[in-house]
C-alpha cells in the first residue's frame, strides 16, 4: 500500500508541477477598468470627449475648499469676504501677502488644466494619427478632434491668462517627465488660435449637433463656442479686429438672440426676462434660452445618477446667511441657503447701477427681506437693513445662484446649470473688440443692443471707455463671468480693486502689479527637478 | 542533573506539539516538537554508528538524530572518561545501545514508544528499598496560570520522580517532609521546592525564552532554539491570555524588541499598524506578512480580528533577511508567524476562559465650560469684527434661548456610554496517538465606550492530526470566524464639539437635528444612532496537508489552503437623521484563495555532522471581488436597506480606491503566486550552524515588460559558543551563541494591475441623461518589479548565572533597493503620481531583549523581561541624481516620513514689528522662523523639525508571585517621534464649535505665546508638529490560581481567577485625546470615527474540567 500512495502522491505532484509551470499563471488581467487601448472605436472617443466635459465640470463643481468660487470675485473690484464667513482658499486673494507659491488656488488651476490637456492630447494625438486604425468617416473623427481641441485651448488660455509663460505639452506623455520649461507666451498663444481655428471650422452649428433621447446635445462644443473663445483669445492678445470678426460672426450667424421676454418656467410669476434666465429649468438653449451658447448642465442626483461631480459652492458662496435671522426661515423665494461667502462692495450695491435697469430689478439684486415665519409677530415686516447684518445675513445679493431643494435643505451642493458663455457676453466682448480699434460708436452701439434690453440708458460714443465697458461686464455678467481673471487678462486687476473695493472690513492688501500673475506652484517646481520652472516675478 | 535535549525536526507544518514521555527513575522528560509522526514499529528501527574513542553522550545523541528514539539519563552517572569505539551496520537500536553499555555499569530499558532510559541498576535497587513516606500532590501551571502537562517532578537527589497529567497535577510519594522537589519541563526554567512538611505544593513555571530545547517555528518547518541562525524572537506566552485584548496585535505591542504596532483607532474591533525594523519603503505596504499554520494570512484579505488569540499557542517573529528569506518577495517586511494549538494524545482536556469587564475613556480632554464657551465666543466676535459691537451674547437661535433658560448638555456624557467587553471561550482538546483533535470556540463581546460601537466576534477552530499509517499522515486546520462590528454610531467629534447650549432633544422626544441651530453644519452627534448600519465581515479558512515518509530522512509534504471571506455591509440613513429622501447603500464582497505548497525535506546524521534540506514548489491565487449599490429617494424609512428597489434612483456605489482610482459598483482582481525555495540547514556537532537559502518568486502584478520573477538568496552562521570544550570551565555561562546572517528578501506590496495605464468611467449629464465619459486616470509602469532588501544582522544569545540573566542582543542593516515609489509627477504631465522603482532606504538599529528572575526567595518570586529597540531609517537616494524631493517631502540622509514644515517661534504680539519679517501678519497670528533671512516667510522658510517615526520603543514586564498570587505589570513606552497635532490645527471653525480646555488661544489681554488668535486662519498649511512621546502602564493583571488542595473537592482540574486593567495610566505631554491614536477633524476622511483610547478593567476565570 505504502508504495501505491507513494507513486499516487508522485504522480500527483508531477501533474501539478508542470500543469502551474504554465506561464500564463502569471500573466495579469484588468477586471475592472479600460485602458486607453480599448478606446479607439467612435463610442470610445465620444466617451473620451465627455470625459471632457467632465473633466472641465471639476472646476466649477470644486467644493474641498468652499470658499473657491469666491477666490474668483473677492478681492477684485465687485466683491469682499466678510470675516466671520471665510473658509481658507480665498484669503490670499484680499490679502495679497499671503498669495505665496504653495498658494492652494493656484495649485488646483495649475493642475486641473493640464489634465484637461493630456485628456485631450490623448484624443488629439490618436484620432490625428494616420496609421490609427479607426473606423470613422473624416467628418466625425474631424469633429471630435475639434471637441478636443476646444477643450485644449480652453486649458490653455487658463492658464496663459493666470501664469502667462507656461509648458506648452501637446503630445500624451507615456512615461514620466520631470524637465518641463516654460515656452514663450507666442508659442502658447498661437497653439490655442490654431486650435480654436480649427474648432471652429470643424465643430457643428448649435442647431447641428447630435441627439441623445431627450433631443439636442446642446451641452456639447459647439462652433460658436470656439468663436467667442477665439474672440477673448485675440483680446488678450492684442488683436481686437480679428476678435471682432469672431463676435460678428456669432451674431450673424442667427442662431442666437438676447432674451427680451418673459419665457420658461416661472413665465408667470413675477419676475423679467433677465431673471428668467436665471431659473433652473429655463437656463439651456433648448429650454428656451435663445442667448445660450455653452452650458454646463447639471441634474439633482437624487433623480439623476452622476447629476454632478464635487458639490457646488455658488449659492453658498453668493447668497446671504439670511436664515441666521431669528423668525427667517429658509425657503425658495430667497434662493435656499446661502452663506454669504462673499459680499458685493459697496460700489456694486450702492454705485454701480441705474435704477430703473432690470438687471439691478428686485428679481436680480435682492436688497430686502420680509420675516417668513408664519405666526410670528414680525411676519411680512421688513428685516431692518442694519449693522453687523448687512454684511452677510441681509447682505444684498445677485439671484443667478439662487436654488432650493425641499428635500436637501441645509444644501450643501447647488443644482443649478452654468451659463459658460451668452450671447449677451458675446456683444460685450464685440464692444471691448471696437472700442482696442477706435471703433468708439460702434462700440457703443454693442454695448447699447444688451443696455436696451436691460431697458438702460444707451451710452454715447464719448462714454465708452475700458473702464466703462469693464463696469458693464459686472451688471451684465456680475457673478457669471470670473471677474478675476477678466481683470488680469485687461491687466486692470490692480487699479480697478483698489479704486472700487475700498471697505474697512477685510480690506483689500498688498495687492500689487505683480499680482497680475500667479505663483507657479511651488511643487510644480519641486518636482520638475530635470529643469527650471522660472517663478513668476515677485513671488 | 540535566536534560538531554530533544532535537526537533524541521516539521514542514508549523506546528507544535508536546510529545510527553515518563518513568519513574526517569530524570527527564522530553518536551518534543514535531507532528504526525508515526509511533510504531521503531523498536526495530535500525542504526548505523562508526565512532572511534567518543563519548557514550557523543554516542546518544548520534542515535537519536537517526531514530525517533530519545535518551533520558542522569548526566552524573555518564562515566565521562569512558571513550567508546563502535561501528555498526544497521542494527536495531536495542542491540546498539546494549553494545554501547556493554563495559559501564548502567543499563537501559525501552519506555513507551521511543524513550531509552540509562539507569544503574543498583540505584533503582536502593531506590526500591527506600520506604517512601510522605505524599506531597500540587500542581504546576505557566505563568499565564495555563496547567503544565507533562512536567517532570523529582525529588532532588533522588531517581523518585513522576510527571503531571493533564491539568498539571501530580501526586509523589517523597522520603520524607524535609525533601526537595525538582521540577522541570522544556522551556522552562528548573525550580526547586522544599516540601517543608507541606502536602500540597502548587507552583508556577517561569517561561525559559532562550531555552536551547525549544523549538521553534521558523518556516516551512521548525527549529530548535540552539540552532537558529537567524533573528527569532518569540512572543512572551504571558502576553497571549488574561488580557482585555480583541487581536493579536493589541497583545503583542511592545512585547518583541524590532516589532513596532501603533493602534491608530480605539473603536472596538480595530486594528493596527505594524512594522518590523523600520519601514522599508515609502509608499509600498510596510505591513509584515503574516502566515498561520503555515498558510499564508495577510495576502488572503484576512482581517487580524480573524484569529482568536485563545487559540493561539505561539507566535514568532522573524526579523533578519536569512529568517525572512524564505518568504521571498513577501519577506522584507518581517514575517509573523502564528501557530494554533493543536490535540495532543491523552483524555480529554475541556477548558474555559472566560472575562468580562467595563470600559471607559481614559483620558478625556475636556471641552470648554458653558461660561468658557461664553467667553470664547465674545473673543472670537472681538477678533473677527473689531468694528462692530456683538450683538448676541452666542451665535445662534438655540444657543441663545438654551442660554437664557441656564439650560446646559454635557454633550461628552451624552455621546458616551459604559463599555463593557466580556469574552468566553470553551475548548476541547485530546485523542489516541494516531487521531489527535483540537477544538475551539469562542465568543467576544465588546459594547464601546461611544454610543453606538459595538464588536462582536464568534469563532471557531477544528485542528485535526491523523497517522493513517506508520508513514502517512494527515491533517486539517479549519476555522471560520464571523466578525461582526454592526451598529448606528454616535459621532464622536461631534460631541466634542457641540455647543454646551445646544438642544439635545426636540419636543417630540427625537434627538434635534440642529442643536445649535441656526448653525446648520454642525448636527446632532447621536444622529447616527438612527441609522441602520451592518458591517460583517468572514473568514472560512481550510487547510489540508498530508505528509509522506516513504524513506528515512525524507519526507513529502504537499499543503492545500482554500480561504473564502465573504463580507458584507450595508447602511440606510433617513428623515431622522436627516436624510429627507432615505438613502440605502449595500455592499457586498468577497476573497477567494487558494494555495498548494509541495514541501520536500530530507534530513541526514553522520558522525557529528548534521544536514537537512528543505525545498519548496508552490502557487496560489488570490481573486479579489466586490459591488455596492446605493438607492436614494424611498416613500419612508420602513423598509431600510431590504428593498433597494422601492428606490427612486439607484447609483453604484463606492467600493473601493485601487492604485488611486476610487471604484464605484464593483471591482474586481486577481492575483498570483509562484515559487521555488530551498534551505540547507548544517551544523557540526551542534556547535557551528550554517543556513543557506534561496527563494525564487514569480508575481502577476509585475510590470508585463519585465521579469516577473526575483530570486532571493541568504546565509546564516552561527557558534554555539558554550558548547565548546574551553567553556565548560566558565561555570557561570549557561549559553552563548553567536549569529551573523547576511541575505537579501523582496517586496511585491503594490496591488495587481498597477502596471497598467487604466482610464476611469465619469458621469456626465446630458439633456438629464446621464452619459459615460472616461478620463485618463494613472499612468501604468510596464517596468515595474519588487523592491529588494539586503540586509546584514549580527546578534548574540546568552544565559548566565544559572539562566537567571538571559537574552540576546541584535544589530543589524538592511539596505532597501528599488522600492516601489509612488512618485509624485510635475502636474504639467497630466497625472500626479507614477509607481516606480526608484531610490534607496537604508534602516540600522539595534535590539535587546532581556529575561532576568531579579528576586527569588522561598515563596516569592520577581521576575522581570526587558525589550528594547532602536531603529534609525535613512533615505540614501531619491532619484540617483543626489537630489532632494521637496514637494514629497522626502530627503536624502533624512528618515522616510519627516515633518517638513514652518518652524513657530511664538506668536505675533500687540506692536510686534512684523514687515521685513512676515509682511502682513497680525497680532495672534502665528510667528515662523524666517530660517533664511530673507524679508518674508515663505515655502523656503520650511525645516525637517523631527520624524515620526520613534527614536526607540520598549516594553517592561515584571512579574511578582507569591505563593498562589502572581501579579504582571506591563509597560510600554514610545520616544523620540514628532507628530502633527490635529487638535491644535482648526481652533474653532469661525466661532462656531466647542473647544478643548487645555488647547486655548491668544487674546489682545492674554497675549499667549503658543496658541494663535481665533481669527488666525491656517493658509500655510502648518500642521502643529508636536512630541508624541508617552509611556503606558498597558497592563497590569492580578491572578490567583486555586491550590490544588482545594481543587480536590470541587472536581475542577484547574482554577485560575484573575482581575486586569489595561492602558492604566500615560504618561505623556501631548495635548489631546492620546498621542497614539489617531484624532481627525471634521470633513476629513475618518472623522465620523474619532473613538478616544479606552481603559478597561476585567475580572476573568480559567477552568479545566477533571
Amino acid at each position: 500500500m505504502k508504495k501505491y500512495i507513494t507513486i499516487l502522491l508522485g504522480a500527483y505532484c508531477i501533474v501539478q508541477v508542470t500543469s502551474s509551470c504554465n506561464k500564463s499563471f502569471l500573466n495579469e488581467t484588468l477586471y475592472s477598468s479600460y485602458s486607453p487601448e480599448n478606446l479607439t472605436d467612435s463610442l470610445g472617443f465620444d466617451a473620451a470627449v465627455v470625459g471632457l466635459t467632465n473633466q472641465l465640470a471639476t472646476f466649477y463643481n470644486k467644493s474641498d475648499a468652499q470658499g473657491w468660487p469666491s477666490v474668483w470675485q473677492s478681492g477684485t473690484d465687485i466683491a469682499f469676504v466678510p470675516p466671520s464667513q471665510k473658509q481658507g482658499i480665498e484669503v490670499p486673494y484680499y490679502d495679497y501677502t499671503q498669495l505665496i507659491s504653495t498658494d492652494g488656488a493656484a495649485s488646483f488651476t495649475w493642475t486641473w488644466a493640464y489634465q484637461l490637456i493630456n485628456n485631450a492630447n490623448n484624443i488629439i494625438s490618436t484620432i490625428e494619427n494616420p496609421k490609427a486604425n479607426i473606423n470613422m468617416v473624416q467628418a466625425s473623427k474631424n469633429s471630435i478632434d475639434g471637441e478636443a481641441r476646444f477643450f485644449r485651448a480652453y486649458a490653455y488660455n487658463v492658464l496663459a491668462t493666470l501664469f502667462g509663460k507656461v509648458p506648452l505639452i501637446t503630445v500624451p506623455l507615456t512615461a514620466p517627465k520631470t524637465d518641463f520649461v516654460r515656452s514663450p507666451l507666442d508659442s502658447v498663444n498661437a497653439q490655442i488660435v490654431d486650435d480654436l481655428t480649427y474648432a471652429a471650422t470643424n465643430l457643428p452649428t448649435i442647431d447641428n449637433e447630435k441627439s441623445n433621447s431627450k433631443g439636442k446635445l446642446y451641452g456639447r462644443a459647439n462652433k460658436a463656442m470656439a468663436q467667442q473663445l477665439l474672440a477673448e483669445v485675440y483680446l488678450r492678445i492684442g488683436k481686437p479686429d480679428l476678435a471682432e470678426a469672431q463676435c460678428n460672426a456669432i451674431i450673424s450667424s442667427g442662431k442666437f438672440k438676447l432674451v427680451t421676454s418673459r419665457y420658461g418656467v416661472r413665465a408667470g410669476s413675477p419676475g423679467d426676462p433677465f431673471s428668467d434666465m436665471f431659473v433652473y429649468g429655463n437656463q439651456r438653449y433648448g429650454q428656451g434660452n435663445t442667448e445660450a451658447i455653452w452650458v454646463l448642465e447639471l441634474e439633482n442626483t437624487s433623480t439623476v445618477v452622476g447629476g454632478y461631480a464635487g458639490a457646488p459652492q455658488q449659492r453658498r458662496n453668493w447668497g446671504a446667511a439670511y436664515y441666521q435671522i431669528s423668525n427667517m426661515v429658509i425657503c425658495d423665494s430667497l434662493g435656499g441657503r446661502g452663506i454669504g461667502r462673499l459680499r458685493l462692495t459697496d460700489w456694486v450695491v450702492y454705485g454701480l447701477y441705474e435704477t430703473n435697469d432690470m438687471r439691478n430689478s428686485q428679481y436680480n439684486l435682492r436688497r430686502k427681506f420680509y420675516y417668513n415665519t408664519v405666526g410670528a409677530s414680525n411676519y411680512g415686516q421688513q428685516v431692518p437693513y442694519t449693522g453687523a447684518d448687512t454684511i452677510f445675513k441681509t447682505a444684498p445679493h445677485t439671484t443667478k445662484w439662487y436654488q432650493y431643494d425641499p428635500n436637501d435643505v441645509f444644501g450643501f451642493a447647488m443644482v443649478k446649470d452654468f451659463i459658460l458663455m451668452r450671447l449677451g457676453e458675446t456683444y460685450l466682448l464685440l464692444a471691448e473688440a471696437q472700442f482696442k480699434q477706435g471703433k468708439l460708436p460702434e462700440a457703443a452701439a454693442s454695448l447699447n443692443v444688451i443696455r436696451a434690453r436691460a431697458n438702460a440708458t444707451p451710452v454715447t460714443a464719448g462714454q465708452v471707455t475700458l473702464d466703462y465697458i469693464l463696469d458693464e461686464r459686472v451688471r451684465e455678467l456680475l457673478a457669471e463671468e470670473n471677474r478675476r481673471m477678466t481683470l488680469m487678462r485687461t491687466g486692470t486687476l490692480v487699479t480697478r480693486t483698489l479704486q472700487h473695493n475700498t471697505q474697512t472690513i477685510n480690506p483689500v492688501i498688498g495687492l500689487s502689479a505683480k499680482n497680475l500673475l500667479l505663483p507657479i506652484p511651488q511643487s510644480e517646481r519641486d518636482l520638475n527637478k530635470d529643469a527650471v520652472l522660472e517663478q513668476n516675478a515677485g513671488y | 542533573m540535566k536534560k538531554n535535549g530533544c532535537r526537533s525536526f524541521l516539521c514542514p507544518t508549523p506546528v507544535i506539539k508536546c510529545l510527553l514521555l515518563m518513568k519513574m527513575t526517569v530524570l527527564l522528560i522530553c518536551f518534543f516538537s514535531f507532528q504526525s509522526m508515526a509511533y510504531n514499529g521503531f523498536a526495530q528501527e535500525k542504526v548505523t554508528l562508526k565512532l572511534a574513542n567518543a563519548s557514550l553522550r557523543t554516542a546518544f545523541k548520534i542515535i537519536e538524530r537517526q531514530t525517533y528514539f530519545r535518551f533520558v539519563y542522569n548526566e552524573e552517572i555518564l562515566p565521562e572518561e569512558q571513550k567508546i569505539n563502535i561501528n555498526v551496520q544497521a542494527q536495531p537500536v536495542g542491540d546498539v545501545v546494549k553494545k554501547l553499555l556493554n563495559n559501564t555499569a548502567l543499563t537501559y530499558k525501552i519506555v513507551g514508544n521511543d524513550l531509552i532510559v540509562i539507569s544503574t541498576e543498583q540505584k533503582l535497587a536502593v531506590e526500591a528499598r527506600t520506604p517512601l513516606a510522605f505524599e506531597v500532590t500540587g500542581r504546576v501551571t505557566d505563568t499565564r496560570n495555563m496547567p503544565l502537562p507533562n512536567v517532570t517532578v523529582q525529588e532532588k537527589g533522588t531517581s523518585n520522580g513522576t510527571t503531571t497529567k493533564e491539568h498539571g497535577t501530580f501526586t509523589l510519594n517523597v522520603t520524607n517532609e524535609n525533601a526537595v522537589l525538582v521540577f522541570s519541563s522544556v522551556g522552562f526554567i528548573d525550580q526547586e521546592v522544599p516540601v517543608k512538611g507541606r502536602h500540597s505544593v502548587d507552583i508556577v513555571l517561569q517561561e525559559n525564552v532562550a531555552d536551547l530545547n525549544q523549538v521553534i517555528v521558523v518556516g516551512y518547518g521548525t527549529q530548535k532554539r540552539s540552532d537558529v541562525t537567524g533573528a527569532v524572537s518569540s512572543v512572551p506566552k504571558s502576553r497571549l491570555s488574561e488580557l482585555p485584548v480583541t487581536n493579536v496585535y493589541q497583545a503583542i505591542q511592545g512585547s518583541v524588541p524590532g516589532l513596532s504596532v501603533t493602534q491608530n483607532s480605539s473603536v472596538p474591533g480595530s486594528g493596527a499598524t505594524v512594522n518590523i525594523r523600520g519601514l522599508n519603503s515609502i509608499n509600498a505596504n510596510t505591513s509584515p506578512f503574516i502566515v498561520v499554520d503555515g498558510i499564508p494570512f495577510s495576502t488572503t484579505g484576512g482581517n487580524i480580528n480573524d484569529i482568536n488569540t485563545n487559540d493561539i499557542a505561539s507566535i514568532e517573529v522573524l526579523k533578519d533577511a536569512s529568517a525572512v528569506a524564505i518568504y521571498g518577495t513577501r519577506g522584507s517586511n518581517g514575517v509573523i508567524l502564528i501557530t494554533t494549538k493543536r490535540g495532543t494524545s491523552g483524555k480529554p482536556i475541556i477548558k474555559y476562559n472566560g472575562y468580562g469587564g467595563l470600559e471607559n475613556l481614559a483620558h478625556i480632554m475636556k471641552p470648554l465650560s458653558p461660561a468658557g464657551y461664553v467667553q470664547k465666543y465674545a473673543d472670537w466676535w472681538k477678533q473677527q469684527n473689531p468694528t462692530q459691537a456683538q450683538p448676541t451674547i452666542l451665535g445662534n437661535d438655540y444657543e441663545i434661548a438654551n442660554y437664557n433658560k441656564g439650560q446646559t448638555v454635557d454633550w461628552i456624557k451624552e455621546v458616551t456610554q459604559q463599555g463593557i467587553i466580556q469574552d468566553h471561550n470553551l475548548s476541547i482538546s485530546g485523542g489516541t496517538k494516531d487521531v489527535r483533535y483540537f477544538l475551539s470556540g469562542d465568543y467576544l463581546n465588546q459594547k464601546g465606550a461611544v454610543k453606538g460601537y459595538q464588536y462582536h466576534r464568534a469563532s471557531i477552530r477544528s485542528n485535526l492530526d491523523v497517522n493513517l499509517t506508520s508513514y502517512l499522515s494527515l491533517g486539517t486546520s479549519l476555522f471560520y470566524t464571523n466578525n461582526n462590528y454592526d451598529g448606528g454610531r454616535a459621532n464622536f467629534y461631534l460631541g466634542a464639539a457641540m455647543s454646551p447650549y445646544g438642544t439635545l432633544r426636540n419636543a417630540t422626544g427625537d434627538y434635534e437635528i440642529y442643536p445649535m441651530y441656526k448653525e446648520l453644519l454642525y448636527a446632532n452627534p447621536l444622529l447616527g444612532l438612527y441609522n441602520d448600519r451592518i458591517e460583517r465581515g468572514n473568514n472560512l479558512n481550510s487547510n489540508f496537508y498530508a505528509e509522506l515518509t516513504p524513506i528515512k530522512g525524507l519526507k513529502y509534504r504537499v499543503n492545500a489552503g482554500w480561504s473564502y471571506l465573504p463580507g458584507r455591509s450595508a447602511l440606510y440613513t433617513g428623515r431622522k437623521s436627516n436624510d429627507l429622501l432615505g438613502t440605502a447603500t449595500v455592499t457586498n464582497s468577497e476573497n477567494k484563495n487558494w494555495i498548494i505548497e509541495n514541501i520536500l525535506s530530507y534530513t541526514r546524521d553522520w558522525q557529528k555532522h548534521h544536514i537537512d534540506f528543505t525545498g519548496l514548489y508552490s502557487a496560489q491565487r488570490t481573486d479579489y471581488f466586490i459591488t455596492s449599490t446605493v438607492g436614494t429617494g424611498f416613500v419612508n424609512d420602513l423598509l431600510s436597506y431590504n428593498d433597494l428597489g422601492a428606490a427612486a434612483t439607484l447609483s453604484a456605489g463606492y467600493v473601493t480606491k485601487i492604485n488611486d482610482i476610487n471604484y464605484y459598483g464593483s471591482y474586481r482582481n486577481r492575483a498570483d503566486l509562484l515559487s521555488q525555495m530551498g534551505r540547507i540547514n548544517y551544523n557540526y556537532d551542534s556547535r557551528y550552524l550554517l543556513t543557506i537559502t534561496a527563494r525564487r518568486d514569480g508575481y502577476s502584478a509585475f510590470g508585463s515588460s519585465t521579469s516577473k520573477y526575483g530570486v532571493f538568496p541568504s546565509a546564516a552562521v552561527g557558534w554555539n559558543i558554550s558548547n565548546e570544550e574551553f567553556m565548560k570551565t566558565v561555570p557561570y555561562v549557561d549559553n552563548l551563541k553567536l549569529r551573523v546572517s547576511y541575505g537579501k528578501s523582496g517586496n511585491q506590496a503594490i496591488d495587481p494591475n498597477a502596471t497598467n495605464s487604466t482610464e476611469a468611467s465619469v458621469r456626465q449629464p446630458f439633456n438629464g441623461v446621464s452619459t459615460i465619459g472616461v478620463l485618463a486616470s494613472v499612468l501604468g509602469n510596464k517596468n515595474l518589479h519588487w523592491e529588494s532588501t539586503t540586509g546584514l544582522n549580527v546578534g548574540i544569545d546568552f544565559a548566565i548565572l544559572k539562566n537567571r540573566i538571559n537574552g540576546s542582543i541584535e544589530l543589524y542593516k538592511t539596505r532597501t533597493d528599488d522600492i516601489l515609489l509612488k512618485r509624485n509627477l510635475p502636474a504639467a504631465t497630466g497625472y500626479t503620481s507614477v509607481w516606480d522603482n526608484l531610490g534607496k532606504v537604508s534602516n540600522k538599529g539595534i535590539e535587546l531583549m532581556l529575561n532576568t528572575i531579579n528576586v527569588k526567595s522561598g515563596d516569592f518570586k520577581w521576575e522581570s523581561t526587558i525589550n528594547f529597540s532602536a531603529n534609525r531609517n535613512k533615505i540614501v537616494e531619491i532619484y540617483g541624481d543626489g537630489k532632494d524631493d521637496i514637494g514629497n517631502k522626502w530627503f536624502i540622509g533624512q528618515p522616510i516620513k519627516v515633518n517638513y514644515d514652518y518652524k513657530m517661534v511664538g506668536v505675533w504680539q500687540t506692536g510686534d514689528k512684523t514687515t521685513g519679517w512676515d509682511y502682513g501678519a497680525k497680532p495672534g497670528d502665528l510667528k515662523f522662523a524666517n530660517t533664511n533671512g530673507d524679508t518674508s516667510i515663505t515655502a523656503a522658510d520650511k525645516v525637517i523639525q523631527g520624524s515620526p517615526l520613534p527614536r526607540w520603543i520598549g516594553g517592561l514586564t515584571n512579574t511578582f508571585h507569591y505563593k498562589n498570587w502572581h501579579l504582571n505589570i506591563f509597560i510600554q513606552t514610545f520616544q523620540g517621534a514628532i507628530r502633527n497635532n490635529v487638535n491644535l490645527t482648526w481652533a474653532d471653525e469661525a466661532g462656531r464649535m466647542n473647544t478643548a480646555a487645555e488647547v486655548g488661544y491668544w487674546t489682545a489681554d492674554n497675549q499667549s505665546n503658543s496658541r494663535p488668535s481665533l481669527s488666525y486662519t491656517n493658509t500655510r498649511g502648518y500642521g502643529y508638529p508636536s512630541k508624541d512621546n508617552y509611556t503606558r502602564i498597558k497592563d497590569v493583571t492580578l491572578s490567583y490560581t486555586t491550590p490544588q488542595k482545594i481543587l480536590n473537592k470541587t472536581g475542577l482540574g484547574s482554577l485560575t481567577f484573575y482581575f486586569s486593567g489595561r492602558n492604566l495610566y500615560t504618561f505623556t505631554n501631548w495635548v489631546g485625546w492620546d498621542p497614539e491614536n489617531d484624532f481627525t477633524f471634521r470633513g476629513n476622511s475618518g472623522w465620523d470615527n474619532n473613538y478616544p483610547l479606552v481603559r478597561s478593567f476585567i475580572l476573568g476565570v480559567n477552568v479545566g474540567l477533571r
